[in-house]
């Protein structure tokens, strides 16, 4: 295999390859929202910190209530520590699974862009579209975003091009500007 | 944005037909549950490797109810009969449909049979854990926000025994429940049936909508081929995933991805035609590029793997990363296998490991719930414990063609 079809594979396997993490992206059947519709959804958006989270069962369903603490508040308000619920987890023997439904590790910081009230349980807008990773480079200790929904572009085999959306790896300084600006926008 | 493009990580990516002697991971991503193996053996099989989560394929086995309460105050759905018996009519078609598409695939052992006539409940608020699958179109839940369409909420017995509401577990991995819910709460969603779509091209196909919920009923998680039937955002107002079902080719609006996870998980034991699997294992170039901790790491986890039909293009893809075989616990040694792929045919391979921000709470329950331990559930024995690895994002790769 020449040098330049060795290229031209590892970028389709890259491209294929990152698609692919699309799969286990996403929520269940989801209509995009852009950046300024998951601003306008929210009640509160927020860098937080997961502490814990529980499993209950209510209401005939079982849900998971995720603890976090609140590193730094962006809009609403927010007081710490907040709990937001999702539907699924593991009951007893039973596991309650909704696809794509954003999962949290404690220790784990996120921005989350959340509807509800306090002292209730916060929701995630849109699921995963309003659920962004926080990554910390481990040499340079820089920042990055990305949307849980929009993390690689997918795959259409029919056209055989890749197309992608959302928030990826965009630095914190980015992230935090752009979403200082849509709020102030949406505050006129 | 920039990105670091590895070279392809094929290294070691054996190709060969046949099925393999163990579990390893599969790809079109099903939801995995591993056996309380703190139950004795004749209740939970014994063996601590993942199950997908199935339905029982008897006939008659799959029993779905409809609540025929759908909203009106605003109006939700939209049908053509205007009548109230003819839009329920209309509805309960494109409910029928969504089965016909998910049965009428060749080479499984989901037969037409398999689904129960639909049953009418006129009462709201049937979807809930009962032990009954159903399908909602005015029932609020919390889990709706907006961008949420639909969803469908599997629950799953990790033994044998289980019961929930009437429905009793006789297999580790039995769905026991499973609902179908339409967001009836936004005022900015409604849904069509196809015959109502183009008079209503605001709407969202609720025939789309209902075959990818039903994909869910039968275990599926979530494809990232854009043709797939199981990718997870909707096709747009007024539009439609792939094509409508025909008399010729009832599984039309299923892409090669959902049918080769169908019969993945509703094996036809007496096909002879998809009965390829590809398979094999990615490794580092570097062996010490392996994360450390947890021990026994000895392949790349979380690698994406797939397999591009050469003349057609179609696509189908895994997770792949590990591989269980009884009595377990899983090794994370860069298994995959994609199986059931039509025979005669050539594929291209392709791998690529998880390379930045994505990890295990991210990449679905397909791989965060392929262990479990003393931490996570009290009293688990550890010889069959084991620790989900994060994806190993550290290392390079090389191309290799396989022998």
């Amino acid at each position: 295999m020449s040098f330049a079809q060795r290229r031209r594979v590892t970028l389709v396997t890259f491209l294929i390859g990152v698609c692919l993490s699309a799969v286990v992206a996403h929520a269940t059947t989801l209509t995009r929202l852009q950046f300024y519709q998951l601003v306008q959804h929210s009640s509160a958006i927020g860098r937080v910190r997961c502490v814990r989270a529980d499993t209950r069962l209510e209401n005939r369903e079982i849900w998971t209530d995720t603890v976090f603490e609140v590193v730094q508040r962006d809009n609403g308000f927010l007081p710490s520590p907040i709990v937001v619920r999702v539907p699924g987890g593991k009951f007893q023997h039973l596991t309650s699974h909704f696809d794509g439904v954003p999962e949290f590790r404690p220790g784990e910081e996120v921005y989350l862009f959340l509807a509800g009230q306090p002292g209730r349980q916060f929701y995630i807008v849109g699921w995963t579209q309003g659920t962004f990773r926080i990554r910390k480079d481990a040499r340079t200790g820089l920042e990055t975003v990305s949307q849980d929904s929009a993390e690689v572009p997918v795959f259409d085999p029919e056209t055989r091009t890749f197309t992608k959306s959302g928030i990826r790896n965009l630095s914190m300084d980015r992230f935090l500007d752009r979403l200082e600006k849509e709020l102030h926008r949406q505050s006129l | 944005m920039r990105h670091t493009v590895r070279k392809l990580s094929a290294t070691a990516v054996a190709v060969f037909y046949g099925l393999w002697s163990v579990v390893a991971a599969h790809g079109y991503a099903f939801n995995e549950i591993v056996p309380d193996v703190r139950q004795p053996a004749g209740v939970s099989g014994g063996s601590a490797c993942p199950i997908p989560s199935h339905q029982l394929v008897t006939t008659n086995g799959i029993a779905v109810q409809w609540s025929t309460v759908i909203g009106t105050n605003p109006k939700t759905i939209f049908t053509t009969n205007q009548t109230p018996a003819g839009a329920l009519n209309e509805i309960e078609a494109v409910i029928q449909q969504s089965e016909s598409v998910w049965s009428g695939v060749a080479s499984t052992s989901l037969a037409p049979g398999t689904f129960a006539p639909l049953t009418r409940v006129s009462t709201a608020n049937i979807c809930g854990a009962d032990g009954l699958n159903s399908i909602c179109f005015d029932q609020p839940d919390m889990g709706f926000t907006p961008g949420v369409l639909a969803f469908t909420r599997v629950i799953t017995a990790d033994a044998i025994n289980i019961q929930l509401g009437n429905a009793v577990s006789t297999e580790v991995g039995q769905i026991l429940d499973a609902d179908i819910y339409f967001n009836p709460s936004d005022a900015n969603v409604t849904f069509a049936t196809p015959s109502a779509l183009s008079g209503n091209p605001k709407s969202y196909d609720m025939e789309s909508l209902m075959i990818h919920e039903f994909g869910h009923l039968l275990g599926f998680s979530h494809s990232a081929v854009w043709s797939a039937i199981m990718f997870p955002f909707a096709a747009a107002p007024g539009t439609f995933s792939g094509l409508r079902p025909t008399t010729q080719q009832p599984d039309a609006p299923l892409a090669d991805d959902d049918r080769a996870g169908l019969r993945t998980l509703y094996t036809d034991l007496n096909d002879t035609t998809y009965i390829g699997s590809i398979g094999g294992r990615v490794i580092p170039a570097n062996p010490l590029s392996l994360p450390t901790s947890p021990a026994g790491v000895t392949g790349i986890f979380g690698a994406h793997v797939v397999a591009v039909d050469v003349a057609s293009g179609n696509v189908i893809g895994t997770l792949g990363g590990w591989s269980c075989a009884a009595p377990g616990p899983t090794q994370f040694d860069g298994s995959y296998v994609i199986q059931h792929l039509a025979v005669g045919h050539s594929y291209a391979v392709y791998a690529e490991a998880l390379d930045g921000v994505v990890t295990p709470s991210t990449v679905s329950t397909a791989l965060t719930t392929l262990c479990r331990n003393a931490n996570t559930d009290p009293g688990w024995p550890s010889s069959q414990a084991c620790v989900v690895p994060s994806p190993d994002l550290q290392f390079s790769t090389r191309a290799q063609p396989a022998p």
